[in-house]
């Protein structure tokens, strides 16, 4: 008895039909899961970086020290500093100012005033524009040093921490690079199975006359699928890990957007999934159809 | 016969070669110097001994490889300076069947069928009914969820058989289509071929068994180490310069 009707929706290969998904496919998932989870979650932590130092550096202030207690010198600094392109305002902070500061974030212990006032340093507070270039630190200092005057040294190192973090941006999108070549890879690999066991069926629909496309969609859709499974996977992944450490977070002033890593880990895990799609039919594209 | 001009009531040709030459890269020349048409609607043994030629002049009548030098043309395609996209066309107007049949053992005999189909996108409605038709005709009705490794050699061969008639292409290659069946199921497949010649498809089939045309008489195309050594003659039972007397000079050694 025929059972065609039994069986309307036969699957039948090539074109949009996607090739079954075995064990090797779920191994090349989860490779691929792990790698996009470390890829999301280094990009989470520049992104909690970015946000903790831009937090700081919006109301970052210089101070310029000087020892000795020369009112006119001190005003002709402050002048000159105020002079200097991305200085927004300069002020001088008296010493009695910087005592109850210091009394303050000592705790209010009893210290013994004059003394205090006596050690203290002459200040002055330089308030940096929005636009401050790059070198306003280091002209600072030179125009402090030149009346023996110097910069607070914490101050040079969050200005250093801003260039360091320049840079492991630059080495996130280069790791970002390697292990989306190697997740290519892996996926290319795990394809190249598949076709190596369908290989039968590719040549017979090459000798039926079947169009490039049509022979490589289900490898290409199957690539897609895998890498964007994976995003979507290590994404999900990523959630433990934000509500975990939301309130250290909270604490340094920082609020991690869970939502942002979604879209560049489910496009980019298909985008490498269609290179190593690409990578695994590339043989298939360059056998020759009819050659003696 | 080397024109193009309508001849015993066949029509246009089919399929013409003019010093036909094929060199593989190992440096063995495959054919050479073959000139023959092969006109629409008729039904061809290519003989000769193992090793002649048959199945690589098959294989450049499906594009499968390029033709060193000379000219072909199938259904008017000019197979020396084709394109991969025009070879891919006319392979959609080629039914092969191949010596090894070519079925893909981990699909069913009804995917193996509606596999051309599917390549040439055909709406799922009529697949069905298509692929169900060529399997009623070669009587493989009640074996469309079987996979071939549960077929006979016979079974398996009128699955290739179907699959190749699914689209109703003009031209059918048929490689050694009897090779290894006992003669009962051989002159059925032939019945078969004869058919599908009757309805309006050119038969081509390489084979080095002459008893065939004791039943199935047909056009008779004969090579001997790559080179063509008797064209396009009439072979019937009972005609003149007919089976008999035909068949008893082509039996090659090892045939």
């Amino acid at each position: 008895m025929s059972r065609v009707h039994e069986r309307s929706t036969p699957r039948l290969p090539g074109g949009f039909s996607l090739p079954p998904f075995g064990v090797h496919q779920w191994l090349a998932l989860v490779i691929v899961c792990v790698a996009l989870w470390a890829l999301g979650l280094l990009w989470l932590g520049a992104q909690a970086g970015a946000q903790w130092m831009g937090t700081w550096q919006q109301n970052i202030r210089f101070h310029v020290y000087m020892e000795q207690d020369n009112q006119t010198k001190l005003k002709q600094l402050a002048r000159q500093l105020s002079l200097l392109p991305g200085v927004a305002s300069v002020r001088i902070v008296s010493r009695k100012e910087t005592a109850d500061w210091l009394r303050g974030w000592l705790g209010g212990e009893a210290v013994d005033e004059e003394e205090l006032l006596h050690s203290l340093p002459s200040s002055i507070e330089v308030t940096p524009s929005g636009d401050a270039g790059e070198f306003l630190y280091s002209d600072l200092a030179d125009e402090a040093r030149r009346v023996g005057a110097s910069l607070n040294d914490g101050e040079r190192q969050l200005v250093q921490a801003r260039h360091w973090l320049e840079n492991i941006n630059r080495l996130l999108w280069f790791v970002t690079l390697i292990l989306a070549l190697a997740m290519a890879i892996i996926i290319s690999n795990t394809l190249r199975m598949t076709l190596l066991a369908r290989a039968d069926e590719v040549q017979l629909m090459r000798l039926l006359g079947a169009n490039e496309w049509f022979v490589r969609m289900p490898f290409v859709l199957e690539g897609m699928l895998l890498g964007a499974g994976a995003g979507l996977l290590a994404w999900c992944l990523l959630w433990p890990l934000i509500l975990g450490t939301a309130d250290w977070f909270a604490a340094l002033d920082v609020n991690l957007n869970g939502f942002a890593p979604l879209l560049p880990m489910l496009f980019g895990g298909a985008a490498v999934g269609c290179l190593g799609a690409w990578i695994a039919t590339l043989r298939l594209a360059s056998e020759n159809i009819a050659s003696s | 016969m080397a024109d193009n001009s309508p001849q015993d009531g066949y029509g246009l040709a089919m399929i013409q070669a003019r010093q036909l030459m094929l060199r593989y890269s190992t440096g063995k020349t495959a054919l050479s110097g073959i000139s023959l048409s092969i006109p629409k609607g008729g039904f061809v043994y290519l003989t000769g001994e193992s090793g002649a030629g048959k199945s690589s002049l098959l294989r450049c009548f499906y594009g499968g490889v390029r033709p060193t030098s000379g000219q072909l043309k199938v259904q008017d395609t000019d197979l020396r300076l084709t394109q991969p996209h025009q070879v891919r066309r006319l392979r959609r107007r080629i039914g092969i069947i191949f010596q090894d049949h070519k079925l893909l053992f981990s699909r069913t005999v009804f995917e193996n069928v509606a596999l051309p189909l599917r390549v040439q996108k055909w709406k799922p409605d009529r697949l069905v009914a298509r692929a169900r038709k060529v399997l009623e005709f070669v009587g493989l009705e009640d074996r469309l969820w079987s996979f071939p490794e549960a077929l006979s050699g016979g079974e398996q061969q009128r699955v290739a058989i179907a699959r190749a008639m699914s689209t109703h292409p003009p031209l059918i290659l048929a490689d050694e289509p009897t090779g290894n069946l006992d003669i009962e199921t051989a002159r059925r497949i032939m019945d078969y071929l004869v058919a599908l010649q009757r309805a309006g498809s050119t038969v081509i089939i390489a084979t080095h068994d002459l008893q065939l045309m004791e039943t199935h008489p047909g056009d008779l195309v004969r090579l001997h180490q790559g080179a063509l050594v008797e064209e396009l003659r009439h072979v019937s039972p009972l005609g003149a310069g007919g089976m008999d007397s035909g068949i008893e000079g082509m039996h090659e050694p090892g045939a």
